[in-house]
């Protein structure tokens, strides 16, 4: 045998070699190809971050900002008022003149441009600003959530932002998408607002207590009405502030403790940052009630009774179970704005296990009629074929493997697909040995010249079916992805078997030295 | 074996009939689509899909009465009792999917709050109720919580393995599970009415989303395609007469998607676009040949012997390489399951569809295309003559 064969062989047998390597399960990698959660079962789950409560939020900070630091600095305190998310308005008192709040906003409110109006001064936030913020937010909702389904235990999660303000979630084996949603979203958002009015049992009746100013300055939240021992006995109103001066973003910590009843309640701690605001709201408001706010819900709303630095507590009505739910998530970080679910796609285990099942019976009956079809057309050169498209498909895993991409039951159908599509490759080049045959060549010639004219032939079709499962990838999600991937690396594979193990295959049984007469085909 | 031995039919004489069959198709098509409507999936349409598996028999009468506004059907075999529930799209975002199986759970399994369901919890819930029990006194350390986690899995793994629990004995002689655990799992859990295999839930926004992005994907992956034919045999008639041949395979498929009123989905649309760069190849192949004959000793030729020459060549390949993708979709159609089964159905029209374009349809758009450019320009004469049938035998035989 020539040596350029040898080496041929040695290559060959390598690349079956590497890749039957990578899809041997062993104990440190049981599952060499991922399963996909539509195989494996799994919650896909799609989110908006509401980015526009974090303007907002940050709109609210501005004008808080803007008044301490008016006040830090011994000028009159300005009347401020929200006009949307984005805007808010500063009138000073009369005779004070605008310039020396331009200047506390150009130190302090950088985010936001002025513009001087007839009685004050407009504040505007920058368009750079806004979407470094609706960025910043989006991040901060994939860190929140990574550190909650991590604390859930959920192995191998997917949690990747997405055109602007969207976040894709794929928890592979989790089987209770309710708990696990329900903890996924809730904001966990804290907020400490001041009181306004008084409470009562309709929203109405609040309202109706309120003077007008109050009315456009507040919002109006339910809360849980108790009894003396602390029970939920019914639903009632408070009336908030809807400036919020120190929110979630400012805690440092959350836990479990002890109440004086020994009833579960949660005790907190503010960043360096979050410290001396709280301590601010509370020495300048001794005396008032303050409404603790969670997912815009009243948790409670105690009296300040004098000011707090540093630590503080939550009280509720709360189970164990609620209680450590809710410290978790505040341990793990509140969103920075409350999600909305756009699109679920959830696959129970039993679903993944019977398409597994129902995919693999098809694959596998449809390659064994694949490899009747083939050794009845072409006899020998039908073996030679199937011995080609076997070693393409241990390619195609084990590149799936070396790759990490997932199996898909879209994918299973798209590796038996590609199987079939590979026979063209063989078959190209075999109708074109049969023609110079019958054109009387020998079968040397026939071999060569039959591989050579059907080489332009078989990169075309290749191509085309390549540019279509590219605009595949870029247009599918999850299965469909799979399905353009299988596609794609067993295309690839299928020009390498075509040319080398084919083509090697012939040379081994009909060697050129032989001057074979006879062309099994 | 061989099936075709020298061919020599001849397509193009006989393309305005094959215009004819398509044209009856796509027509029949749009009728099915005036009478039926685009029966579109969850994908584009949004909603919430819902699959569930029932104990014992359905209970149909409570499901239509829950869910008035809902299209219920059997999913799969009888015997599986899968029901296939579909809910049409809600107004805002929301979860409404998970809402209509939490609120169904409640309503099949009346009474029996604060158990734990086995045939609906998950492993979480069902380890922690383990955790808190310690049925088998090993305690709170690590090991313990390792012991009921795997426990949890293995009574998890084995409703997998038999679909939906039926009876409590089933989930007791399950490996693993201690006699005093078992007296635990009958005091503390029950086996509801249902199994939720699958749920979905595509929210307004997203749906629309996908309808433009799938059209988008389909249009611009047919021009990519007549972009790089055009570019490869520098023939503007001949990218012409693919992109022609690519619209015909999808129309072709569109039309016996509404005529047989298959669900318009994602898989679908994978479909087509698999459709767009598969159905092309004969057609490459056979312009291919035509390329490689005119440079070899066809000259002479008109254009139209030159592609029922090459047509006729290439035919046994066309074929054959059709024929075994075309098995592969007959298994895959029969043993794949529901979802495997309509996406295979339409790859498996675009298959016939792509071969039989390349024999009837490209021709005669080629041809079409190659005379108005010949009375547009005066450029390259020689290659076109008006055609006839009865053009002369060609010299040398069609091997």
């Amino acid at each position: 045998m020539n040596r350029n064969v040898i080496w041929k062989i040695v290559l060959i047998l390598g690349v079956l070699a590497i890749f039957t390597i990578a899809i041997i399960p062993t104990s440190s990698n049981p599952e060499p190809i991922k399963r996909g959660l539509d195989l494996k079962g799994g919650v896909h789950l799609v989110m908006r971050v509401n980015v526009n409560e974090a303007v907002r939020l940050e709109t609210d900070q501005g004008m808080n900002s803007l008044r301490t630091q008016a006040q830090a600095q011994n000028l009159p305190v300005p009347s401020v008022r929200r006009i949307d998310d984005l805007t808010f308005v500063a009138n000073p008192p009369a005779g004070v003149p605008t310039s020396n709040y331009e200047r506390i906003a150009r130190d302090f409110l950088p985010a936001f441009e002025i513009t001087p109006i007839s009685d004050g001064l407009r504040f505007h936030m920058k368009p750079q600003a806004q979407s470094q913020l609706q960025r910043d937010t989006v991040t901060q909702a994939v860190e929140a959530i990574d550190r909650r389904v991590n604390a859930l235990g959920v192995t191998e999660p997917i949690i990747v932002p997405e055109s602007n303000d969207r976040i894709v979630i794929q928890l592979p084996g989790v089987d209770d998408p309710a708990r696990v949603k329900d903890i996924i979203k809730t904001t966990a958002q804290l907020q400490f607002r001041l009181v306004e009015g008084n409470s009562a049992s309709t929203a109405q009746a609040v309202f109706d207590s309120l003077t007008p100013a109050q009315r456009a300055a507040t919002d109006i939240l339910p809360a849980n009405e108790e009894d003396d021992m602390g029970r939920v006995v019914g639903v009632k109103y408070v009336a908030v502030q809807k400036n919020v001066p120190v929110s979630g973003r400012d805690l440092k910590n959350a836990r479990v403790q002890k109440g004086r009843v020994g009833e579960p309640v949660i005790g907190f701690s503010f960043t360096p940052d979050g410290t001396p605001k709280f301590a601010a709201l509370t020495k300048n408001n001794i005396g008032r009630y303050m409404a603790i706010v969670l997912d815009n819900k009243v948790v409670s709303y105690p009296v300040i009774k004098s000011e707090i630095t540093g630590e503080g507590v939550i009280e509720g009505s709360f189970t164990t179970q609620q209680a450590n739910d809710l410290s978790l998530v505040l341990r793990s970080g509140s969103l920075p704005a409350s999600l909305t679910q756009l699109e679920e796609r959830t696959v129970g285990p039993s679903l993944g296990r019977d398409s597994i099942r129902q995919g693999v019976t098809a694959s596998v009956i449809g390659f064994l009629i694949l490899v009747a079809a083939l050794i009845v057309y072409y006899k020998g050169a039908g073996i030679n074929a199937v011995v080609a498209l076997l070693l393409n498909l241990v390619i195609l895993l084990g590149m799936m493997a070396y790759f990490h991409a997932t199996l898909t039951l879209p994918g299973l159908a798209g590796i038996i697909l590609t199987l079939g599509m590979a026979v063209d490759t063989n078959v190209l080049v075999f109708e074109r040995i049969r023609e110079e045959l019958r054109e009387k060549k020998t079968v040397r010639a026939a071999i060569e010249q039959g591989f050579s004219r059907a080489f332009a032939t078989i990169i075309d079709t290749h191509l085309t079916t390549i540019i279509s499962a590219l605009f595949l990838f870029q247009f599918g999600t999850g299965p469909i992805k799979g399905f353009a991937v299988t596609l794609l690396i067993g295309l690839g594979a299928s020009v390498f078997t075509a040319f080398f193990v084919s083509r090697m295959i012939f040379d081994i049984v009909y060697k050129p030295t032989d001057r074979p007469k006879e062309l099994s085909i | 074996m061989q099936i075709f031995v020298n061919p020599d039919y001849k397509f193009v004489k006989h393309r305005w009939k094959g215009i004819a069959i398509s044209m009856i198709f796509v027509i029949a098509g749009i009728a099915a689509y005036f009478a039926n409507g685009i029966n579109w999936g969850i994908d584009f349409a949004g909603g919430a899909a819902i699959t569930l598996k029932f104990r014992d028999a359905v209970p149909l009468t409570e499901l239509r009465r829950d869910l008035p506004d809902a299209t219920i059907q059997q999913y799969g075999k009888a015997e599986e009792r899968n029901i296939y529930i579909r809910l049409p799209e809600q107004k805002r975002e929301s979860d409404y999917a998970g809402q209509v199986v939490g609120q169904l759970h409640e309503r099949l399994n009346p009474g029996q709050t604060g158990k734990h369901d086995l045939n609906y919890d998950g492993r979480d819930k069902l380890a922690s109720l383990l955790k808190q029990n310690d049925p088998d006194n090993r305690g709170t350390n690590p090991q313990a919580i390792q012991h009921y986690d795997d426990l949890s899995k293995k009574i998890i793994d084995q409703r997998s393995k038999v679909g939906i629990f039926t009876s409590m004995q089933q989930v007791t002689s399950t490996e693993g599970v201690s006699a005093n655990a078992a007296r635990l799992l009958n005091e503390k859990t029950y086996l509801g009415r249902f199994n939720p295999l699958s749920q979905e839930n595509v929210g307004p926004q997203v749906g629309a989303e996908l309808q433009r992005k799938a059209l988008f994907a389909i249009i611009l992956s047919s021009l990519a395609m007549g972009l790089y034919i055009w570019f490869r045999f520098r023939d503007f008639t001949f990218g012409m007469g693919a992109v022609a041949c690519i619209v015909h395979d999808v129309a072709i498929s569109l039309a016996f998607m509404l005529i047989m009123k298959l669900e318009f989905s994602l898989n679908i649309v994978a479909a087509l676009l698999t459709i767009v760069g598969y159905s092309i190849n004969d057609t490459v192949v056979m312009y291919d040949r035509v390329r490689e004959n005119r440079r070899k000793i066809k000259k002479g030729l008109s254009l139209a012997e030159h592609l029922d020459l090459a047509i006729n060549q290439t035919l046994s390949r066309t074929i054959l390489t059709s024929g075994s993708v075309f098995l592969v979709l007959v298994a895959l159609i029969a043993f794949g399951g529901d979802v495997i089964r309509g996406f295979a159905w339409i790859l498996m029209i675009g298959v016939i569809s792509g071969t039989y374009s390349t024999l009837m349809i490209v021709p005669a758009v080629a041809l079409a295309f190659d005379r108005w450019t010949s009375k547009t320009t005066t450029a390259a004469p020689a290659r076109i003559e008006p055609q006839r049938s009865e053009t002369p035998a060609r010299k040398r035989k069609a091997s």
